[in-house]
C-alpha cells in the first residue's frame, strides 16, 4: 500500500477511486456476517456442549471417550459405512451404464430420464418407506437385512447422482469419443471402461460423496426399518443422554465436512460436474 | 454539446498495462473513433469516460470540469453496449422511456420522448415488441434511442455493431452517423474495423498497446501514416527497404530502382537503411510482352497470387525489391495468371516513409 | 436400460402405486373414503396446518435471506475467499440436515444451550416463550439446511442478470435501487417464487430434523407414528395421509415448473 500513497501525493484522486472501487457496502456485509453467523454458531455450540457437563476430575472429552468406548458406536457406524458403500456400488453399476446409454443411443429418453431423476423428491421417504413396507415384510429374508437400506438408499440417491453423471457426460464429448474408440477397433464395454470412465472420474467420484453422505446420515427409513445404522444410534443415544448425542453429532459434522471437501478440492481443477450438479 | 480531454490516463490490470498515459481532445460535435485491435486500450478507455472504471492516474474532462468524481450514474452520457443492453422484461417504448422514468419525468412527455427518438431510428412500429422480439440490428437501434433519451452530453457506443451481420452492420453505422449529425452529440466510438472507423468519423485515435498512435481525419490516418504500426492496422501496405543515396535530395535506392521520395520532413542521412511503404493501389502492373525488358522507372515482377476481392484483385508478386501486393482492376487482372511476369510501377508520389 | 426401469419400478413406482392404492382400501382390502375422511379427523388437521406453516416460513425465512446473501457474495467488492467459501460450506450444510442437526440445536438453542445461557447471562430469557419443537424455532432449524440450498441456487440466477443491464441502468441515471425495482427484481422474482416453493416442499417432505427436535404435531412424524406402532398402528390411515403428502408435493412441483419456464423467458 506504501504505492498508494506515493501516488496520493502527486493525484490525489487516483487514491480515492481506489478506495471507492473496492468498498463494500454495508448492506452486502450485514447478510454476509449474518449468514456466516448461522452457519458457525450451531457448530460452535455443538463443540461447546460436548465439552461442557463433565463432572470434576473428568476429561473434557469425557463424551467423546464415552461414546467411543460403547461397542454400539463402532458396530454401528460400521454397519452404516457398510451400507453406504455398497449403496455406492449398486448405484453406480446401475447409473453409470444407463446414463451412458441414454446419452449415447437413446437421447430422446433424456426427458423422461430428467423427470425421473425429480421422483425421488415428491416421494419424501417417509412416503417411500410407507409404500414399501407391506411389500417388504412379504419378502421376509431381505427386510431382515441391512442390504435392503442399501437398495433404497440408491433410489435416495439417484436424483444427486444422475444430475453428476450428466453434467460429467456433458462436459466430454460423448459420441466423438465412442466414435474414435470404435474407429480403432474397440468394442463398445471396453469403450466405456477404458474410454469413458477414466473421463468420467470426477464426476463418479463427486457423485459417490454425495452418495455416502446421503446414506451415513439417512434415518427415516433405517428408524422405521429398525436398523441400527449411525445414524439410528446416534438418536438412541441422544435422546437419553444429550451430551452424547451432540458429540455424536459434531463427528457427524466432520465426517460431512471431510466428504464436502473432498468433493471441494475435486472441483477446483476447473469445470467439474458434480461442483455443477450440485449448485444447480 | 460537451468537449472531452482525456489526459494521462493510466490504467493496469495486475501486470498488464491497459492505459499507458492516453491523452486525446474531443471538440464539441465531433465523432471520434478509437480505433485497434483487441487488447489496445480502447473499451478500457471509453468505460473510464463512463465511469465503469476507473483510472490508476489522469483526468477526464467534460467541459472542462473533472468527471472522475462522479459515479456513473450522475455524469449524464449515453452509452451502447456490444449486445444484450436492453432490459428484457420491458418493450421498446419502455426501454426507451427509462432514462426519463428514473428523473421521474411524466408519463406523456416520456412516452411522446419515447416515439420521437425510435422514429428517429426508424422503429417507431415497434414500440411494443420486447427485445426478443427484435433482431440484433433492431436492439441496437433501440439501445441507441435509449441513450439519447436522457439528452446527454456525450454519447459513448463500445463496438455497438461488432455482434451484428456485415450487411446491417454498414447499414447501421451509417444510421448512428446520421443520428449524431443531426443531433450534433458529441460522440466517441469504440471499434476494432477500420473500415467503420474511416467511414463514419471526423477524426480517428488509432490505438495500441495502451497508448494512441495517431490522432487525425481519415483521410490523415490513410494517407499519412505515420508510425509502423498505423501504416500495417489501417488498410495494407508494402514494405520496402532501402540504402539512402542522398539526403537532401531524398532519393532512396531500393533494389534496382532509385525512389524519390516526396516527403519534405524526411531527414534521414546518406547510407542509412529506411523503410518505406507503399499501398497496393499505388502500384500498377503492365503486361510485358515475351522477352521485353521493363520501361525505365518500371521493373519486372512474377505473379505469385491473385486474391479475388470482388472490384479490384489483390496480385501478390515476387520483384527484386522484396514481395509486393498490388491491387489491380479485375478486368485486368483477369489476363494475369501465375508466374506472368509484368512491369510493375510505383507511383512515388505515394511513397511514405516512417520516421523511425 | 431395463435394469434400470426394473429397479426404479420396484423400489420407486410400485410402492407409490400400492400407498395410493391402499389410502382407499380398508384393513381388508374393501374399497373405502373413509381414510381419507379420517384425514380431516383432529389431529390431521392441526398436523397439516403447522407442517404447510412450517414450511411456509422456513422456505420465505430461507429465500429470502439466501437471496440477500448470494447477492451479497457476488457483490464485486468482496474479497476473493468469499464465494468459495460460502459455497462449499453451504454445500455442507444443506447435507448436514436430519439427526445430528437436531441435536446441534438443541445445544445451541435448546433449555441448556449456548447461545440460551448466552443470552441469560445477558439477561434475556427467552425461555418458555420460545420452543424449539414451536413453529419459529422449528423454522430456525430448518434454516440450517434451507438456506445453504437457497444460496447454492440463487448465485447463478443473480449471475444471469447481465453486467450490460446493471450498466446502461447506471448509465442512464439509476442508482441501485432503482435499478433493482425496475430491471433485477422483476427479471429474478419467477427465479426467487420458484425456489422458494422448492424449499416449501424440501422442507414439507423433512422428518428427522423434526423428529429430533422433539416436534409432535407434524404430518411426517405423525405418518411414522402410525408404523411403528409407538402410539397405534393404522397402516391405512399413513397411506392416506401420505397420498396428501404426494398431492400437496405434486402441487409444488408443478409451480416450480411454471414459474422456471416464466423464468427461463429472461434469463436465458
Amino acid at each position: 500500500m506504501a504505492q498508494v500513497a506515493t501516488v496520493a501525493e502527486t493525484r490525489p484522486s487516483s487514491h480515492r477511486f481506489r478506495r471507492a472501487r473496492n468498498r463494500v457496502p454495508v448492506w452486502h456485509l450485514t447478510w454476509l456476517v449474518l449468514a456466516a453467523l448461522v452457519f458457525i454458531v450451531p457448530i460452535y455450540s455443538v463443540v461447546q456442549f460436548s465439552l461442557a457437563g463433565v463432572q470434576p476430575g473428568q476429561s473434557p472429552f469425557h463424551w467423546y471417550l464415552t461414546v467411543f468406548d460403547d461397542p454400539m458406536f463402532r458396530s454401528s457406524f460400521w454397519l452404516s459405512i457398510q451400507i453406504s458403500l455398497e449403496t455406492v456400488a449398486v448405484s453406480l453399476v446401475l447409473m453409470v451404464p444407463t446414463v451412458f446409454w441414454v446419452h449415447l443411443r437413446l437421447p430422446g429418453l433424456r426427458p423422461v430420464m430428467d423427470l425421473i431423476s425429480i421422483l425421488p423428491f415428491v416421494v419424501p421417504p417417509i412416503v417411500l418407506v410407507v409404500g414399501l413396507l407391506p411389500f417388504l415384510e412379504k419378502i421376509t429374508w431381505l427386510f431382515v437385512r441391512p442390504e435392503v437400506l442399501s437398495l433404497i438408499y440408491v433410489i435416495f440417491a439417484l436424483p444427486f447422482l444422475y444430475r453428476a453423471l450428466d453434467a460429467g457426460l456433458r462436459a466430454i464429448d460423448l459420441r466423438t469419443l465412442v466414435e474414435a474408440a470404435e474407429s480403432l477397433g474397440a468394442k463398445l464395454p471396453r469403450t466405456l471402461l477404458r474410454v469413458i470412465l477414466p473421463n468420467l472420474r470426477a464426476a463418479i467420484i463427486g457423485g459417490s460423496l454425495l452418495t455416502i453422505a446421503i446414506a451415513m446420515g439417512e434415518y427415516t427409513v433405517a428408524s422405521l426399518l429398525e436398523f441400527s445404522t449411525f445414524s439410528v444410534y446416534t438418536y438412541t443415544i441422544g435422546t437419553s443422554t444429550a451430551y452424547e448425542g451432540v458429540a455424536l453429532s459434531f463427528i457427524s459434522f466432520i465426517f460431512v465436512w471431510g466428504a464436502m471437501l473432498g468433493l471441494y478440492l475435486l472441483g477446483r481443477g476447473g469445470r467439474n460436474a458434480a461442483a455443477v450438479a450440485i449448485t444447480h | 454539446m460537451a468537449t472531452i480531454e482525456l489526459r494521462g490516463l493510466r490504467r493496469t490490470f495486475g501486470s498488464v498495462v491497459a492505459l499507458d498515459s492516453l491523452d486525446l481532445d474531443v471538440h464539441s460535435g465531433e465523432f471520434v473513433s478509437l480505433l485497434g485491435p483487441s487488447g489496445c486500450g480502447k473499451t478500457t478507455a471509453l468505460r473510464i469516460v463512463a465511469g465503469f472504471e476507473w483510472p490508476d492516474a489522469g483526468e477526464v474532462l467534460v467541459n472542462g470540469r473533472d468527471v472522475l468524481g462522479q459515479p456513473a450514474n450522475k455524469r449524464n452520457m449515453g452509452m451502447v453496449f456490444q449486445a444484450y443492453s436492453l432490459f428484457p422484461n420491458m418493450t421498446a417504448q419502455h426501454n426507451v422511456e427509462f432514462g426519463l422514468r428514473v428523473r421521474k419525468e411524466s408519463h406523456e412527455k416520456r412516452a411522446k420522448r419515447a416515439r420521437e427518438l425510435l422514429e428517429l431510428v426508424g422503429l417507431g412500429t415497434a414500440m411494443d415488441r420486447y427485445p426478443r422480439q427484435l433482431s440484433g440490428g433492431q436492439q441496437q437501434r433501440v439501445a441507441l434511442a435509449r441513450s439519447l433519451a436522457i439528452e446527454p452530453s456525450v454519447l459513448l457506443l463500445d463496438e455497438p455493431l461488432s455482434a451484428l451481420d456485415a450487411k446491417v452492420r454498414v447499414q447501421l453505422r451509417e444510421e448512428v452517423r446520421r443520428v449524431q449529425l443531426e443531433l450534433g452529440i458529441t460522440t466517441l466510438y469504440v471499434t476494432h474495423d477500420q473500415e467503420e472507423a474511416l467511414s463514419i468519423s471526423d477524426r480517428v485515435a488509432v490505438m495500441s498497446d495502451g497508448r494512441v498512435e495517431q490522432f487525425g481525419t481519415p483521410a490523415q490516418i490513410y494517407n499519412g501514416p505515420r508510425t509502423a504500426f498505423v501504416a500495417n492496422f489501417v488498410g495494407t501496405m508494402n514494405r520496402l527497404e532501402g540504402t539512402v543515396v542522398s539526403s537532401e535530395d531524398r532519393v532512396v535506392r531500393c533494389g534496382p530502382l532509385m525512389l524519390s521520395v516526396p516527403d519534405p520532413t524526411f531527414n534521414h542521412r546518406a547510407g542509412e537503411t529506411v523503410e518505406l511503404f507503399v499501398r497496393p493501389e499505388d502500384i500498377s502492373l503492365e503486361l510485358l510482352s515475351n522477352g521485353n525488358k521493363p520501361a525505365p522507372g518500371l521493373f519486372d515482377g512474377r505473379v505469385t497470387s491473385l486474391t479475388f476481392l470482388g472490384p479490384v484483385t489483390r496480385v501478390g508478386l515476387a520483384t527484386d525489391l522484396g514481395p509486393l501486393l498490388a491491387d489491380v482492376s479485375s478486368a485486368v487482372a483477369l489476363g494475369l495468371a501465375a508466374d506472368t511476369v509484368v512491369a510493375v510501377k510505383l507511383d512515388s508520389t505515394a511513397l511514405r516513409s516512417i520516421a523511425r | 436400460m431395463l435394469p434400470f426401469f426394473a429397479y426404479i419400478s420396484v423400489f420407486l413406482l410400485i410402492p407409490t402405486g400400492e400407498l395410493i392404492v391402499g389410502a382407499f382400501r380398508t384393513a381388508n382390502g374393501a374399497f373405502t373414503l373413509s381414510n381419507i375422511s379420517d384425514i380431516f379427523r383432529a389431529p390431521y388437521p392441526q398436523a397439516f396446518e403447522f407442517s404447510l406453516e412450517l414450511s411456509g416460513l422456513s422456505a420465505l425465512m430461507g429465500g429470502v435471506l439466501g437471496f440477500l446473501v448470494a447477492n451479497a457474495v457476488l457483490h464485486h467488492g468482496v474479497p476473493r475467499f468469499v464465494r468459495p467459501a460460502f459455497v462449499s460450506f453451504s454445500g455442507m450444510a444443506a447435507n448436514f440436515a436430519g439427526v445430528p442437526l437436531g441435536f446441534a440445536y438443541i445445544a445451541t438453542l435448546g433449555t441448556l444451550g449456548v447461545v440460551t445461557t448466552l443470552l441469560q447471562h445477558l439477561g434475556l430469557n427467552i425461555y418458555p416463550s420460545f420452543s424449539l419443537q414451536g413453529l419459529f424455532g422449528c423454522a430456525l432449524v430448518y434454516m440450517y439446511f434451507q438456506l445453504p440450498l437457497m444460496i447454492l441456487l440463487m448465485i447463478p440466477v443473480i449471475e444471469g442478470l447481465r453486467k450490460e443491464w446493471r450498466e446502461s441502468a447506471s448509465n442512464l441515471g439509476a442508482s441501485s435501487f432503482a435499478f433493482w425495482r425496475y430491471v433485477g427484481l422483476p427479471v429474478v422474482t419467477p427465479s426467487l417464487l420458484g425456489l422458494m416453493v422448492l424449499l416449501f416442499g424440501n422442507a414439507f417432505s423433512a422428518y428427522a430434523t423434526a423428529e429430533t427436535l422433539g416436534v409432535s404435531n407434524l404430518v411426517t412424524i405423525d405418518i411414522a407414528n402410525l408404523i411403528n406402532g409407538d402410539i397405534s398402528i393404522n397402516p391405512q390411515d399413513a397411506y392416506a395421509l401420505a397420498l396428501a403428502m404426494i398431492v400437496i408435493i405434486v402441487i409444488t412441483i408443478v409451480v416450480y415448473a411454471l414459474l422456471q419456464r416464466r423464468a427461463s423467458r429472461w434469463l436465458r
